[in-house]
Formats: structure tokens, sequence, C-alpha cells
């Protein structure tokens, strides 16, 4: 069966993941919308890069996320995340509508890496958690590691902070790139500068290699080790000091 | 009364036989959290250290550590027994700590096969005593059709209790410690008396003489107490009595029963009334009465069966199924959670985690938030606890039901259990494509019907249309099997002690099962939206499919699968309750496999969901493993949807999740882990078990016991010591599907 792509009807489904229990607080359910701007070396899901994935309307997505309401609690909702959920933002705007109604919230797991457009701002207005990643400490490192530069990310941060929307920035600490106090030094002089509520760092994985092996694409990693977890808690000790 | 109720608020359990009134009247709910507890006295660390020893011992000799083969089994066969002179509560099965004793009431050659298998033999006056005796066993065997026998055979039923003792029958062991025994035999004579003036009916004779066997027993159980110098002809008169009285009804019990599964029953509210009354009287401490709690449960661990191999195929790690049933609310809606229920818990940690008693939690979203708090971190900690909806079953149930075994609820005291074990749902598929032959054995066991061709894809409309023909077959089968099991059960095996501490006039359940749920489900989903194409070997028999294309799968929150567990389920119950249960019974279903989802898929040839002949099932209501993608919620979703109206027997769920997916630190896991349950029993779930541990763990502990030699996990509605599992079932559990953050 081919499906013509219309992303003014549809969202694009990678996958659910039900019990996403760390991307937000509470019990999160987890949207993975399909498509990315970016290319980073250590993207543990670079199945969803692509477009299409499965087809949903904004209602009937809402449906199926209000199966999980019993188990949101105070806290708990629902996260986009991706692929790049932005690229999706009128659709999450239209989907957001109808949590509304729901009572459910939700919160976007993003790279800020896309322009301001108006559905962009209405999304990151209506959200009650922003959770954006800040790859890489400076504009070299950004287009080495990401394909592309941080005045994107750089702008959308500017924006959320000013939204006062509820902010997380997360980095990823990938070994032999970005897992020393030198560079955290570096990362944390643009995080202070937007006050998020908590600056969060992830240890890299090799727990999605296999996707790269599963899609025929070259993995730029290929043979590192997954960073274990003395030198992410010294990391993230160093910095929570410094916020 | 004498002084023994001094201070109880007075109520009808004065005159009548009512413990759930004496509760209520006089229980003291605790909303507060756990801060309070105390560590495990110096005395309790020497006892469990010198049974912590004897378990190692245990261990090391292949899981038995010495057998009594001498004598028979009952209350009054064996001397006192101690574990050491510092004991608090007293009583042994046997002379000694995890001695077995044999007990071959059941079944002789059962017993005799258990003894070999760890290199005893049964003494010649134990054999020849059995000599002239007719076991429960013998009268099945009279009895049982040629096609009962069959089915029995090619794994259509499976673990019937035809040579062991049924179990799931829960004294109301309370009612010692509350009346006394006099008085409990004074009731006991006054309803035979009044038994006596009825019409003599086959019924009524069968229920005298059942009585005349308890008043028996009950003079047996006041002699056994006697002999460690305790006197329960009168009522407990402090919270020691209480324990000790109330143990020795349940001691009694598994003296004189072996019984796969024989639960304590629902004690620490009552347990508390008579502690919170030591305390007012400054007769005891916190100290003391945690240390009663202790030693009662350093007793209820030491509880062992001598089982054959081919048992513990069945009912992996040696599981007794001391179920101990927590909290819950009243019907009036008020906590029953008091500074007992956390006892319970706490002797997790003060004698270290371990698989017995099964401690059962009767959830309900209006418990404390404490409390709840309290249980999710056990969880965490120690694996070892199961959670069940109190919410719906008290409305079936009211509020002085306990848990038997794994998810059996029944009144304690008014209600008792004919258990069933199961019949293998998904056999009875492959065996309606086969036209009525077993697809294993070749033979024809239920009436011909049409063999599906080989090289045509199958129909739903027609498939669905011969399942449903012979699942009718098959329940009437079922029921009349069971009904010859509980008819010589009743005749050759009788509880008398357990029924003594029931209400005369009992209620009584016939708790059938399923096994294979998620298996036929996955199948029928198949046939439905895929195409399945059946492949047969040079008998003609269908042994295999071809399954092209995707369909959608139970454990994912779909209703178009998930809607086809729920009416195969309640079609199997419906078409039971069709053909009448001996003595009455009320029909009830569980779907519960215990550890043997192994075994059944020993015996199930490959199925239309493209799994494997052999290949284990899932065990209970689980998807099948690996089978539910979308996530830990979704697979409670789908297993939520399940009716317990027509399930009343339980419906058992296990999930293991990661530490890191429920939360980054211990305050993060136990919030969401309440929320998590009160999300599942909200929608009116029935059974959780929760591990939250890691494969590797159990991968480690499966190349190097030693590494966690008390590393205990839940299976399928009880937990386990991952050590007692042989390699098949170890290799089974970590196979399972693992909720975790990608």
């Amino acid at each position: 069966m081919k499906m013509e792509y219309n992303s003014e009807k549809y969202l694009y489904v990678h996958s659910f993941e039900s019990m996403a229990a760390l991307d937000g607080e509470g019990i999160r359910y987890g949207v993975f919308l399909t498509g990315c701007p970016l290319r980073c070396v250590y993207c543990h899901n670079p199945d969803t890069w692509a477009f299409p994935g499965t087809p949903y309307t904004p209602k009937s997505l809402a449906d199926k996320i209000s199966r999980y309401k019993p188990y949101f609690g105070d806290k708990g909702g629902v996260t986009f995340s991706g692929g790049e959920p932005l690229l999706s933002a009128a659709g999450i705007n239209a989907t957001a509508i109808h949590l509304r109604e729901y009572g459910i919230q939700y919160a976007l797991d993003t790279s800020g890496c896309i322009p301001l457009s108006d559905d962009v701002k209405t999304v990151v207005r209506g959200a009650d958690m922003i959770i954006c990643d800040l790859k890489m400490w400076n504009d070299e490192a950004y287009i080495k590691y990401t394909g592309t530069d941080m005045s994107l990310v750089l702008g959308f941060l500017g924006f959320a902070a000013k939204s006062g929307v509820r902010l997380w920035i997360r980095t990823v600490i990938v070994p032999g790139i970005n897992d020393s106090e030198d560079i955290m030094d570096k990362y944390l002089t643009i995080v202070l500068q937007f006050h998020p509520e908590k600056y969060e760092l992830l240890g890299f994985h090799t727990m999605g290699f296999y996707k790269y092996d599963n899609l025929g694409i070259t993995n730029p990693l290929a043979g590192a080790k997954p960073l274990d977890n003395d030198t992410l808690h010294r990391l993230q000790s160093y910095c929570n000091a410094k916020l | 009364m004498g002084n023994e109720w001094r201070d109880f608020a007075e109520g009808v359990w004065q005159t009548e036989i009512n413990v759930s009134n004496f509760i209520k009247k006089n229980y003291k709910e605790y909303g507060g959290d756990s801060s309070f507890l105390e560590g495990p006295t110096d005395r309790t660390k020497r006892v469990n250290g010198i049974v912590n020893g004897l378990l190692v011992k245990e261990n090391e000799k292949g899981g038995v550590l010495d057998v009594d083969t001498k004598r028979v089994s009952s209350l009054l066969s064996y001397g006192p027994g101690y574990v050491s002179d510092e004991d608090i509560i007293k009583g042994l099965q046997t002379e000694k700590p995890l001695c077995r004793a044999v007990n071959p009431f059941a079944g002789f050659r059962n017993a005799e096969q258990a003894c070999k298998a760890y290199g005893y033999e049964m003494s010649e006056k134990v054999r020849e005593h059995f000599d002239y005796r007719t076991t429960h066993n013998d009268g099945v065997f009279r009895a049982y059709t040629d096609t009962m026998k069959k089915a029995r055979h090619v794994g259509l039923l499976t673990g019937l209790p035809d040579a062991y003792g049924r179990g799931r029958i829960v004294g109301d062991y309370r009612r010692i410690a509350l009346y006394g025994m006099n008085f409990l035999i004074d009731e006991k004579k006054k309803d035979k008396a009044a038994l006596g003036e009825l019409d003599m009916s086959e019924e009524n004779i069968h229920l005298i003489e059942d009585v005349a066997k308890q008043l028996e027993f009950m003079g047996q159980l006041i002699q056994m107490a006697n002999e460690y110098g305790c006197d329960i002809t009168r009522p407990a008169s402090n919270a020691y009595e209480a324990v000790q009285w109330l143990y020795f009804g349940y001691l009694g019990a598994v003296k004189e029963q072996n019984g796969a599964a024989n639960s304590i029953g629902r004690i620490t509210a009552f347990l508390d009334i008579y502690i919170e009354r030591d305390f007012a009287e400054g007769t005891l401490t916190e100290t003391g009465a945690q240390e009663l709690i202790d030693d009662l449960v350093i007793k209820l661990r030491l509880v062992r069966h001598l089982r054959t191999p081919e048992y513990n195929d069945l009912f992996a790690g040696d599981p007794t199924w001391v179920t101990c049933s927590e909290a819950g609310m009243t019907t009036e809606g008020k906590s029953m959670v008091t500074k007992t229920s956390y006892r319970m818990l706490q002797t997790l940690y003060n004698l270290g985690s371990s698989a017995e008693p099964n401690i059962t939690i009767l959830w309900s979203q209006n418990l404390p938030k404490p409390y709840k708090e309290f249980c999710a971190k056990v969880s965490i900690d120690t694996d070892s606890i199961q959670y069940e909806n109190d919410d719906v079953m008290r409305r079936m149930y009211g509020d002085d039901y306990c848990i038997a075994c794994c998810v059996s609820a029944m009144q304690v005291g008014k209600q008792m259990q004919f258990f069933g074990a199961r019949c293998n749902l998904a056999k009875v598929l492959l065996m309606s494509l086969n036209g009525g032959k077993d697809e294993i054995y070749g033979e024809q066991i239920a009436p011909e019907g049409k063999v599906y061709d080989e090289g045509t894809p199958l129909n739903y409309d027609e498939v669905i249309k011969s399942f449903k023909s012979y699942a009718s077959w098959m329940a009437r089968l079922y029921v009349n099997t069971m009904n010859v099991i509980h008819y010589m059960h009743d005749k050759y095996a009788y509880e008398r002690l357990m029924m003594s501490l029931h209400d005369t006039n009992v209620k009584r359940l016939m708790a059938f099962g399923i096994s294979g749920l998620s298996v036929l489900t996955d199948s029928l989903s198949a046939i439905k939206y895929a195409k399945v194409t059946p492949i047969k070997d040079d008998r003609g028999i269908i042994v295999d499919y071809k399954t092209e294309g995707d369909f959608p799968k139970y454990g994912n929150d779909d209703d178009r699968v998930d809607d086809i567990a729920r009416d195969v389920t309640e079609y199997f119950y419906n078409e039971l309750c069709k053909t009448p249960a001996y003595r009455n019974a009320k029909h009830t279903l569980s779907i519960l496999t215990i550890t043997s989802n192994v075994m059944y898929g020993r015996k199930t040839g490959a199925t239309p969901d493209g799994r494997a002949a052999g290949e284990p099932f899932a065990p209970g209501a689980n998807p099948m493993h690996g089978r539910d993608c979308e996530g830990a919620l979704a697979s409670l979703n789908s297993v939520a949807k399940l009716s317990y109206a027509c399930c009343q027997d339980g419906i058992s769920n296990t999930f293991s999740v990661t530490p890191e997916t429920l939360g980054a630190d211990m305050d993060d896991r136990v919030n969401k882990l309440v929320t998590m349950l009160d999300g599942y029993f909200v929608q009116d779930a029935h059974h959780l078990n929760v591990n939250v541990l890691n494969r590797e763990k159990l991968v480690a502990a499966m190349e190097d016991p030693a590494l966690y030699p008390s590393l205990t996990i839940r299976v399928s509605g009880y937990a386990v010591n991952f050590n007692k599992l042989t390699r098949e079932k170890q290799e089974e559990v970590i196979n399972r599907t693992f909720h975790c953050k990608m």
C-alpha cells in the first residue's frame, strides 16, 4: 500500500514507548515522530531520520495517548520525541487541542535546531515542559558532529526561556568528543544564559548500533564504547556545582 | 469467656463465630509511615542464622535436607520440634527443621517416588499401612474414563491434583486465637446436632460425616499444642499467644495435608489488635512486637513438603504458597492497614528477602499513601511481593477474604476451593484444526471433526467455529474430570483440620484454569489478519503453519487482538458453567500458569502465531515475550482488559522492569511504581507481580549462583529463589520481556 505523505493531515509516527520513564517527569508516554534535520554521529535512533512512519490523524493520536491517562498522575503525560518532533509542530498543535480535552499535558524532547515558525512558537507555549538537547559547545563542533551550526538552537533556547515554559537542557556525553571538565565549562557558559530548571547529562550508549546495520548505513562511531557511569556521575556533579 | 477478651469492643463476634466483626470493631487503622519499625533483635539474628545455615545445607544436598521415612505425617506423628532453645513461636512439621514428612494420603506411589528421588526408602511400616488403604489417587483412577486419561496424558489437562493434596484451602486460623478450641468444638457439635434434624439425603449424611471427622482432628490439635506446653482450649490472652495459637492451627494443617498451596490467610489486622492491647497494658514494646512477627515468619519459611521431580517440573522452586494477604479496605471504606502490615513487610529486611511467605498486597486506590510507598520500596529492594486489586475483589468477596496460592480469592472460613489446575487452550485450537486428534501423539482424543487442508489458508470464521465446538467439548470433560477428583479427595483425603476452621455450611468454589491464552490469542489473530497455511506430516497431522504477513499481537493495547483474548476467555467460562460442579460448587476461572508455562509449551506443537513446537508459553495472562513492543503500559493495558467477572479465580500478570527505566533514584522509582500500580488497577486489572531488576543480574546469577544466594524473583503468582529453578526455567525467565528504556 503506497501512502501519500501529507503533513497537513497526519503526524508520522516511528514508534511508541508506553513507559518512557525518563523523558520528563512522572510516567511519560513516548511518541517518536519521524524525520530529523540533523545527522548526529552518535544518534541512537537513525531509523527515525527519514519520513514517513505510520500516519495518525491528530484525533486518533490523542485517542491513543488518552488510554494511558490513568498512569499519568499529577506529573506524567505524553512526550513528543523523535526524530525531531518540531518538524511536526503543526500536527502536535492540532493534537494538543484534543489532549487538552482529555486533560493530558505534553512535553517536547527536541534538538531545538529548527526555525522559529508560528507553529513552533505555539507548540512551545502549549507545552508543560521543554527538554532541549544542547548537542555541542560551539559552531565548529556542531557542524562537525551534527551537520549544522548552533544558531538555530540558540534562537530556540532564547525563545523557550522567555516563554516561561519549564526548561531542561540535556547533553549526551560521548567518550573522546565531549567527556572533559574543560568542555563542560564551555557548555555551562551557554546553559547558564537560559536558566534551565535542570541541566542533565546522558551517557552515550551503543544499544542503537544494531539499527545502523539493519538500515545498511555506515555507523560513524562503529566500535566506540559506551560512556562509563563513573565519568558520567563525575561530570554531572561538576556541572551541578556550577549551576 | 474469661479474662482473654478484656478491653475488646463488644459485638456479635462474642456470640457467634465472626472474626471479621471482631476485627472491624477493634482494629486500629494506621496512616503513618514506616519510621516506627525496628530491626531484628540479637535473638532473631541468631535463630535466623541457624535457619540460613540449614538452607545452605538443604541446597547443597540437592534441595532436600532430610526425610522422616518411618512415620506418616499427621498432627501427632512426631514429638515437638524446635529450631533452637530460643524459639518464641514454637512448632515444626517434624521433629527437626527442614526434615520432610512422608504424606501418602493423596497418592502412595507419588510419595514413594519422592522418597526415592532423593535417595530415601519408605519404611516397611508405612508401606504396610497403605497396603490396606485406598488413597485419593487410587480412587480417582478407579473412576477416570479413558477419555479423561487421554486428555491428561497428551497434556490437554495438566497439573491435576489427582496424586497430591489439592491445597488452596485456607483454615481460619484466627478463630483458634480468638475463641479457643473448646468454644469452636461446642459450635461444631451444635452444627452436627442441627444437621441431624434434617432429612438424611446423601449430601446431608456426607456433611455430618465431614463434621465428625473435623471434631476428631480438633481434639488432636489440642493435644499437639499441649505437647508444646500450650493450652489452646481457651482463647489467646496476649499477642504472643495469639500468634502462637494461630500458628498451631496452620502447623496442624500442614502436618495433615501436603496440598500444593497452604496459605495462611489474612492475619495482620487481627494480630495487631492483640499487639495494641499489649502496648496499652505496657507488656510489649515495638521491638518485642516485631520479634514476634519475625519469629512467626521464620517458622513459615521452614514449611516443606516432599515432592517428586515431576511435581517440581510444574511448580518450580519448591514453593509452599504460605500466602499472607495484607491491607485492603473495609466495605465501609476504611483502610485496613495496621502497623502489623508494616511489620510483616519489615521481615523482608530483618530476615532477608525470601520467597515465603508469599506476601500479597490487597491494593486499593484509597490505601494510605505512605503504605503504598513503603510497599513500592519493598518491591524495588526485594522483588518479593505481589499486588492484587482489592477494589475489584472486595465487590465480590467483601472485606474478609484472603488469597490462597497466587491469585485465588476466598472468604476466610466461609468459602473453600476445589483446585482445578488448568486446561491448555492453545492445544485445544491445534486439536480442533486436526479434527480432534492430538498434534503430537496423533491419537484421536475428541470426537472426529473436519481436518483442515494442507496448502489452503485457514479461514477465520470457520476456524473459530470449530475451535468453539471443541472448547465446549473440552469444558464438559474438564468439569467432569474435576468432579471425579474432588469426590475422591473428599472421600480419601478430606482436610479435617482445615475444614474444622470453616463454617459447617461452607460455600464451595470450583476453580478452573486456562493456560496458553496469549499463544491462542495471537494464533487466532494471525489467522484473522495474516495468511496462515497448515503444513502436514506423513501421518496427515497438521504439525506446522506457514504464517505470512503481519498481525496485531496481544500486549500492545490493540483492541483488534485484545478483544479476541477477552472473548475466548468469556466463552470458555460460560461453557464450563454448563456442566454442574460437584457439591454444587460455583465455577470460577483463572488465567495463571505458575511456572508450568514451560512444561505446557513443551507438550504443545507449533502454533499459527509463529511459536515453534515445544517453545515455552508466556506465564499466566502475560503477552508472549518480545511481542509487546509498545512498552510496559501498553502491555499492562492489554491484560487489564480481561474480565475479572468471568475470571474470579484470578488473572496473573508478571512484570519486570529495570530500575533505570523506573526512575533515576529511589524516591523517583517509588513514586512511579505507585502511580503505575494505581493506573493499572484503576482499570479493574486484577494482579501484578513486580520485579525491578536487570537481566544482566539474572544472567550472572545463572552462571554463578553463589553471587546472589538469596536472589528472589516473582514468577507467576509467587516468588522463588532464582537458584532453585532449573536451567531451562532460568533461561525462560531471562527471555521474558524486561521493560527498559532505549
